[in-house]
């Protein structure tokens, strides 16, 4: 009985396998004109500016633990940041790519921070 | 209200009868900041730009729509507040006070636009209206509750 399902098997196997070496007609043709979007070199280079700027409503604490938080920096260089932005009315945070940059601007806006990205 | 002790990753409160309500109050006002607030750029150029202010409209409203569900959920859950001699305990994991700063200083910021954005350093006082007046005791009180979540995060 096994013997006769192992034989079965293998004649499934090698149907199939012809068949795979048959040519198909594609039944959706590729489409030829359309282009893929792909970054454009302003999008990849660091051109963008992510700032923090001052405000009187959030917390000096807050905004130290925010940037802790969202660029994963130690504790010292937040507050050095934070201090940036009180002292001197704004913080350069990181310099990136268009697309990093949004990235970093949601995540501070979704803490209800001033900040937004800047072309450098 | 205060760190009662933190165990693991969770932190236990102590939160008096009447700062829970005014806690809970707080956190019905959620959201506060009119969707049309943030911007992505102070600089007005470009298509692209367009499309990024687009972008963060679309996640801020998601990130809100999601912070709303949960917070409704919360205020529900029984047992979140649980009844202790002189008030209540509440216990957070460490992602729910990081959410609950976010939620809090959400209504922080837009309880000090709906005062007109004062700024003392620019000479800007609040100009107190019956109508508003809520607002100045609900900005300080997010002040209050963040400043307890943040020192417990802190130990």
């Amino acid at each position: 009985m096994l013997k006769t399902w192992a034989a079965i098997e293998n004649a499934f196997c090698l149907t199939y396998l012809w068949r795979m070496a048959e040519t198909a007609e594609p039944l959706v043709r590729p489409d030829v004109g359309h282009e893929e979007k792909t970054d454009s070199k302003e999008d990849l280079e660091p051109g963008f500016l992510v700032i923090c700027w001052d405000d009187p409503v959030n917390l000096m604490d807050y905004v130290t633990h925010v940037f802790q938080a969202v660029f994963g920096w130690a504790k010292q260089k937040a507050e050095f940041h934070m201090l940036q932005v009180h002292n001197q009315g704004k913080s350069v945070l990181t310099r990136e790519s268009m697309e990093r940059a949004e990235h970093y601007v949601h995540q501070l806006q979704k803490y209800s921070l001033h900040a937004t990205m800047e072309r450098d | 209200m205060h760190l009662l002790r933190s165990e693991g990753d969770q932190f236990v409160f102590e939160v008096g009868k009447r700062e829970t309500r005014l806690l809970q109050d707080t956190l019905k006002l959620y959201p506060l900041i009119p969707a049309s607030h943030p911007q992505v750029t102070r600089s007005s150029e470009g298509d692209q730009i367009e499309s990024s202010q687009r972008l963060l409209e679309e996640a801020l409203a998601e990130q809100r729509a999601g912070n709303r569900k949960q917070l409704d959920a919360m205020l529900s859950e029984e047992g979140r507040f649980k009844p202790f001699k002189t008030g209540f305990r509440l216990t957070l994991n460490p992602q729910q006070v990081e959410w609950l700063l976010q939620v809090l200083n959400d209504v922080r910021v837009g309880c000090w636009l709906r005062l007109g954005q004062p700024d003392e350093k620019k000479g800007k006082n609040i100009n107190l209206t019956p109508d508003n007046a809520r607002y100045l005791v609900f900005m300080e009180a997010c002040a209050y509750f963040e400043s307890v979540l943040l020192s417990a995060l802190e130990i």
